[in-house]
């Protein structure tokens, strides 16, 4: 395999009294889609705030094959700026046409183009997720953070919005890490898929990108047998 | 019946929108008209109440005698003087407060001091400092207008999410796009509410200080009039400062409709 985008070695990292991570190894390749899956309060978001610098470790070093990296987040919630047009919400970084030019293509790109100006409170849940990926494109991200984008929305569109991510992800072959509580999801989309339980990766697992239901249901199984079960098992 | 209901909506809805919009003048101007009648027939003494109409006519010939127009001139420019400047204190102290925790903490508790005191007690401390001069009544309507204008922005600034601002700093923003970009909008939905709030009060202090002190403006030529035992001129003062609350309300509002037409978007 090639030289990996970013590795992280033996990171910790405590808030006050509280270890929310410690321990946590793992590293993305170029071009990867990853999947990080596991209870509540195991620590995903931090791993994401790590990489994505906006939380140092405690302890332990992350290593960048880059330092100038372009790295983007889409967060839980879809944080649109509301007094902005969806337009502007892509091109909010600056204001030169050529920024405004690719908005109105990123638009078409996401089906968002018959609302360019109008208001993201306007906009449908999906259509809003739909909204912050594209501007979270915008910026020809090297690598891609994905924390929980889904969750809010029913199962219908968020199987469309599966689907629109893994797309995008696929054809501008980019470095992709997703947060997700659904196993299946996780199985569904990533090439890997990491277990994270109380505050340290515990397990790791082939996905089933591109593969069959039956395959999918297989890899989410076992993992969902592997956040589950009461002992932690050694490391896959 | 069911075609009837279905039809009938969208000729009536025109009409029921101009209706909407009168109703807020009806009893007004009844009141108003019914003032008129009594007032020319007599059931009321025209000396201790005259009529709406020689209330008119008396602003008229003040207006051509230039007395009016000069009032009014002097009386606007004190206002506004007094609003730029405390508006601008307030806004400066605001932005500084809610950006800077070092700021915040050596002004924020003196300053929330000061602001429990009434500004209109300060009318005998300014006679003595500045007399009764322009100095005077401009300070008193800065010192009213800054502490809302302060208040809301303060809040404003604070008060914005934060999961903006980080998605910002996540997205690369420089501090100062920050502020443009994020920081500033976030807050000023909340900071017009100071500006429409403050508006109100520019114009209470400004007639309390020209009615208390002063040789010019329009709560001079109320206090004047009062003096003669003139009426006319008495209520056309007080109908100028109804209409003067009145532009600034809409002026306010207007602000608002610009700057927050997003809002406004939304609730429609
Ligand atoms: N800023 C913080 N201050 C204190 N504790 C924190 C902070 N952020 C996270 N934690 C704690 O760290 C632990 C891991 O939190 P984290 O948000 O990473 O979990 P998560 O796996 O993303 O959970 P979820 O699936 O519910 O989003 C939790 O116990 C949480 O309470
Ligand atoms: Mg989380």
């Amino acid at each position: 395999m090639s030289e990996p985008l970013l590795t992280l070695e033996r990171i910790g990292k405590v808030y006050g009294a509280k270890m929310a991570l410690h321990d946590v190894n793992f590293s993305l390749y170029p071009g990867e889609f990853i999947a990080l899956v596991g209870m509540s309060g195991g620590g995903k978001s931090t791993i994401l705030r790590l990489i994505a610098q906006l939380e140092a470790p405690t302890s332990g070093e992350i290593t960048f094959a880059q330092s100038d990296m372009v790295t983007r987040v889409m967060f839980q919630n879809d944080r649109l700026l509301p007094w902005l047009t969806n337009v502007q919400n892509l091109s909010f970084k600056s204001s030169d046409p050529t920024q405004q030019a690719r908005a109105l293509a990123m638009l078409d790109t996401i089906g968002l183009a018959d609302f360019a100006n109008g208001y993201p409170s306007a906009l449908s849940g999906g259509q809003k997720q739909r909204l912050a990926l594209g501007r979270a494109l915008m910026a020809d991200p090297q690598l891609l953070l994905l924390d929980e984008p889904l969750g809010a929305l029913d199962a219908l569109t968020r199987r469309k919005m599966q689907a629109s991510i893994a797309k995008i992800c696929h054809d501008q072959q980019l470095t992709t890490l997703l947060i997700t509580h659904d196993v299946e999801e996780a199985a569904r989309m990533a090439d890997r898929v990491i277990v994270i339980k109380d505050g340290t990766n515990i397990y790791e697992a082939d996905g089933a990108k591109g593969q069959d239901a039956a395959t999918i249901g297989t890899v989410a199984e076992r993992v969902l047998e592997v956040i589950l079960n009461p002992a932690t098992p050694a490391r896959g | 019946m069911d075609n009837a209901t279905n039809l009938t909506p969208p000729r009536q809805q025109p009409r029921i929108y101009q209706f909407k919009q009168l109703l807020p003048w009806l009893i007004p101007i009844a009141l108003i008209l019914l003032w008129q009648v009594a007032g020319s027939l007599n059931w009321l003494s025209t000396t201790l109440l005259p009529t709406p109409w020689s209330v008119f006519q008396d602003g008229v010939s003040l207006w051509r005698a230039g007395e009016l127009p000069k009032n009014l001139g002097i009386s606007l420019y004190r206002a506004l003087m007094g609003f730029a400047l405390g508006a601008s204190i307030g806004f400066f102290f605001g932005m500084l407060n809610g950006l800077s925790k070092t700021a915040r903490g050596l002004f924020d508790s003196t300053i929330q001091m000061l602001r429990n005191i009434p500004h209109l007690s300060l009318i005998p401390v300014v006679i003595i400092l500045f007399g009764i001069g322009e100095t005077a009544k401009i300070s008193l309507v800065t010192v009213g207008v800054m502490f809302p204008i302060y208040i809301n922005t303060f809040h404003g600034i604070t008060s914005v999410d934060p999961e903006l601002i980080e998605m910002g700093q996540a997205y690369g923003l420089s501090p100062k796009a920050l502020l443009t970009k994020i920081v500033f909008p976030g807050a000023l939905p909340t900071i017009l509410v100071g500006v429409r709030y403050a508006l109100g009060v520019m114009w209470t202090t400004l007639i309390v200080a020209e009615t208390i002190s002063s040789n010019s403006g329009i709560g001079y030529m109320a206090t004047n009039a009062q003096e003669f035992m003139n009426m006319k001129t008495v209520l056309l003062c007080i109908v100028i400062y109804a209409l003067l609350g009145k532009a600034s309300d809409l002026i306010a509002k207007l602000l608002e409709a610009i700057c927050l037409d997003w809002q406004v978007k939304r609730s429609r």
